[in-house]
C-alpha cells in the first residue's frame, strides 16, 4: 500500500451493460426466432410425414412454441443484465509503477497482474456496438501466455488484459505514460546504449498516445498553386506520383498528414522543396 | 523506370552536434524515443509533421536531415567487400563498376546502369527487379 500514490485505479462505465444487452438481445433474438421456426417445422414434419397421417397441426401449437422460445429468450436477457451489472460492479483495474492489475469476475474472482515487461502490444478497439454507446475496449496482449496463443488461433478468447466499456481510454494512456516516464528514467549518458525490450513494447503504446496528442497540428499546403504553375491537373499529378486522386484531394484540404516519402515524391514531380509544398501551422 | 528509394537520416549526426540525447530529442519533438531510434536507423518513414518538428528543432532543412537513396545503393553499402565481390561474380560484372555504384547520385546511377544490369545485380543479391524499381 506504500505505493498508493503511484497507482491509478478505476472501473468501467455502465454503458458496457447497455452495449452487451443490445448485442445479446440481437443475437439471442435471432436464435430464439430461428429456433421457434425450426421446432414448428419439425412438428409439421412429424405430424404429416413421420406418422403418415394427414392432420392439420393446430395453429395454437405454433403460438405455444413461440411463447416458450421467447420466454427463454427473455429470461436469458434478464440474466445477462444481472450478470453484467455484477461484472461492472466487480471490475477494477489499477495502473501501478511496473504493472497493470485487472480484477474481475462475477462468480470466480480473477486478479490478473500484467508486468509491463510482458506486454507485447496494446490495442484500442472501437467496434460497431462500441461506437453506438461511445465506448472503447482496451486489449493488452502479452508474450507467451496460453490465452494469447489460444486467441491467436481462434481469435475469440479474450486476451490476458481485457478492459471493456471505457468511456475515455485516453485517461489510461495518460496514466500509463506518466508511469512510463518514471519507469524509463535511465541514467543520463547510458540511455542511447541501453534499450530494454520492455521499454520497446511500452514505447509502441506511447507513440500511439503521442500521435493522438499531435492530431491538432495542421499542415498548410501549396500543392494546388504549385500544381497549376506546373500546368498539371489534380488527376495528372496523382498519376505521376502514383497515388489515388483522393490522396491528393485530402492533402490539399489539409485533412491528411502524409509520410515523408510521399511528400518527397510530390516534391519531385513538382520540382520543388518540401518546405515550399507544406508548412506546419 | 525509377529507382525505389529509401529514406535515410542524419539525425544522429545533427543531434550529437547539438549535444542532445535520443530521449531529449524525442521529448522536444513529442514522440517516443523508439521513434527517434528507428529514424536514426533509417527503418521508418516518418510523417510530415514529425519531419517538420525535427527540422525545426535541429535547425536544418528537411532535405538535409532526411535524404533519399535508391534501395539498391543502401543494400550494397551494407555489404562487405568480399560479399560485393561475390555479387559481382554472380552478376558477371566488373568489381570496380559495382563498387562505384555506391558513390553515384541518383541521376548518375540511372545513366551508368542499364535496367538489365540492375536486374542481374538484383538476382545476385537474391532479390527481384521489383524490389529496386517502382512499377509505374
Amino acid at each position: 500500500m506504500s505505493k498508493e500514490k503511484n497507482e491509478y485505479e478505476a472501473g468501467i462505465s455502465s454503458s458496457y451493460n447497455s452495449k452487451e444487452l443490445l448485442k445479446n438481445t440481437l443475437l439471442l433474438g435471432i436464435i430464439a426466432t430461428a429456433g421457434a421456426f425450426f421446432t414448428w417445422w419439425i412438428m409439421i414434419m412429424i405430424y404429416t410425414d413421420g406418422l403418415n397421417i394427414n392432420v392439420e397441426v393446430p395453429i395454437e401449437v405454433m403460438y405455444i412454441i413461440f411463447i416458450i422460445a421467447y420466454g427463454i429468450f427473455g429470461a436469458l436477457i434478464v440474466l445477462t443484465y444481472i450478470y453484467n451489472t455484477a461484472y461492472i460492479k466487480n471490475f477494477t483495474y489499477k495502473i501501478s509503477e511496473d504493472h497493470i492489475i485487472i480484477i474481475h469476475g462475477v462468480l470466480t474472482k480473477i486478479v490478473a497482474t500484467i508486468p509491463y515487461s510482458r506486454i507485447q502490444n496494446i490495442n484500442i478497439v472501437n467496434g460497431v456496438f462500441d461506437r453506438m454507446f461511445k465506448t472503447f475496449t482496451v486489449k493488452i496482449e502479452t508474450a507467451g501466455s496460453s490465452a494469447a496463443a489460444a486467441s491467436a488461433k481462434s481469435g475469440h478468447i479474450k486476451p490476458e488484459g481485457y478492459i471493456p466499456g471505457l468511456k475515455d481510454p485516453f485517461i489510461i494512456e495518460k496514466k500509463i505514460k506518466e508511469m512510463m516516464t518514471k519507469y524509463s528514467a535511465v541514467p543520463s549518458g547510458l540511455e542511447d546504449k541501453i534499450f530494454k525490450p520492455e521499454e520497446l513494447a511500452f514505447d509502441n503504446f506511447i507513440s500511439y498516445i503521442l500521435s493522438k496528442m499531435r492530431e491538432g497540428e495542421k499542415l498548410k499546403t501549396f500543392i494546388t498553386e504549385l500544381r497549376e504553375k506546373a500546368n498539371l491537373s489534380a488527376s495528372q499529378l496523382a498519376e505521376k506520383v502514383g497515388v489515388p486522386i483522393q490522396t491528393i484531394n485530402y492533402l490539399t484540404e489539409g485533412r491528411y498528414n502524409p509520410s515523408l516519402a510521399l511528400a518527397y515524391k510530390i516534391a519531385e514531380v513538382l520540382h520543388c522543396k518540401i518546405e515550399d509544398l507544406f508548412k506546419l501551422v | 523506370m525509377k529507382f525505389k528509394k529509401k529514406i535515410s537520416s542524419r539525425i544522429r549526426q545533427f543531434r550529437e552536434e547539438m549535444d542532445l540525447s535520443q530521449l531529449e530529442l524525442a521529448k522536444l519533438v513529442g514522440v517516443s524515443r523508439q521513434t527517434i531510434y528507428y529514424l536514426e536507423r533509417g527503418s521508418y518513414n516518418p510523417s510530415l509533421t514529425i519531419s517538420f518538428k525535427i527540422s525545426e528543432i535541429l535547425k536544418k532543412p528537411i532535405h538535409e536531415i532526411f535524404y533519399q537513396e535508391p534501395i539498391i545503393k543502401d543494400i550494397l553499402e551494407g555489404k562487405s567487400l568480399s560479399e560485393i565481390r561475390e555479387v559481382a561474380e554472380v552478376a558477371g560484372l566488373n568489381l570496380e563498376k559495382l563498387a562505384s555504384l555506391s558513390e553515384m547520385d541518383n541521376e548518375q546511377l540511372t545513366k551508368a546502369f542499364k535496367e538489365e544490369t540492375i536486374t542481374k545485380i538484383a538476382i545476385a543479391l537474391g532479390a527481384e527487379f521489383k524490389d529496386f524499381f517502382e512499377n509505374l
